[in-house]
């Protein structure tokens, strides 16, 4: 009996994949989920609210400020009083497809914004628990507007 | 496999002793880092058991460096503040994928150098 059954259930699985060849629209239909990836971005504390507005542009939900300080390698300056060693470790969790765009724009920032120097970078996120976790994460909305 | 070119350090130490990490991965290279303070938490337990006591004041220190000096560095940073020094530190790797903001110049040689 049960035999009968999936073999019921496995002929229109295969009738389907005969019909629709590789490459066909139907099969490009399917998509992977995103992959997700932590990227840092290391900024002046005063520059961190203006990085984390310009990253939720790239889907990104959910960002950790951790205060940090950098170790000045300029020793002058700080006897000076001029090191700004104060900074924010922004820790953004981004799609993978939107990363490349996000790093790109954070380059530009970098280099145009007064006193906006930082570095930033990614590190691959190998797993996450629970679909709204993830949904949330990637910003998936489905059919939630 | 992918290969990457960069890798994250992540040591984590007895407060106080951020420099001492510094210190240690400049030897082999490093530019610079950043320092996050952070609370440690031990079994408390085990160390009524042991009769010890784990500091819980910690600073995580983070190093962006090449791929290639990476072992160097981890060694470095378990002969000066590994867990059998008064830093009691661990440190690890990650990998990193992109990066932006690294300035390329050449790092200066040491004093030394410049005078030989």
């Amino acid at each position: 009996m049960s035999e009968a059954i999936t073999k019921k259930e496995k002929t229109p699985i295969r009738a389907r994949a005969a019909r629709a060849p590789r490459g066909s629209k139907r099969i490009e239909q399917v998509t992977a989920p995103h992959k997700l990836k932590l990227l840092f971005t290391i900024v002046n504390r005063q520059k961190a609210e203006l990085y984390a507005d310009l990253l939720q542009a790239y889907d990104v939900n959910m960002q950790m400020f951790l205060s940090a300080q950098g170790t000045a390698s300029t020793e002058m300056l700080q006897y000076l009083g001029l090191g700004d060693d104060e900074k924010v470790v922004i820790a953004s969790i981004i799609r993978e497809d939107l990363a490349a765009d996000a790093l790109h724009m954070l380059e530009e920032k970098f280099r145009t914004i007064k006193n906006g120097k930082g570095i930033a970078y990614t590190v691959p996120m190998s797993g996450t628990i629970g679909v709204a976790v993830y949904q949330f994460l990637c910003n998936h909305r489905g059919d939630r507007v | 496999m992918k290969k990457f070119e960069h890798e994250v350090i992540f040591c984590i130490v007895n407060a106080g002793f951020s420099d001492a990490v510094m210190d240690a991965a400049r030897e082999f290279g490093a530019r610079g880092g950043t320092v996050i303070r952070a609370r440690g938490t031990a079994n408390m337990e085990a160390e009524k058991l042991f009769g010890i006591t784990v500091q819980p004041e910690k600073e995580l220190v983070m190093i962006l460096v090449k791929s290639a000096i990476k072992e160097d560095i981890l060694h470095a940073l378990y002969r000066a503040v590994g867990l059998n020094t008064p830093g009691q530190g661990i440190a690890f790797s990650m990998p990193v994928d992109q990066v932006v903001g690294l300035s390329e110049a050449p790092i200066e040689p040491k004093a030394e150098e410049q005078a030989e």
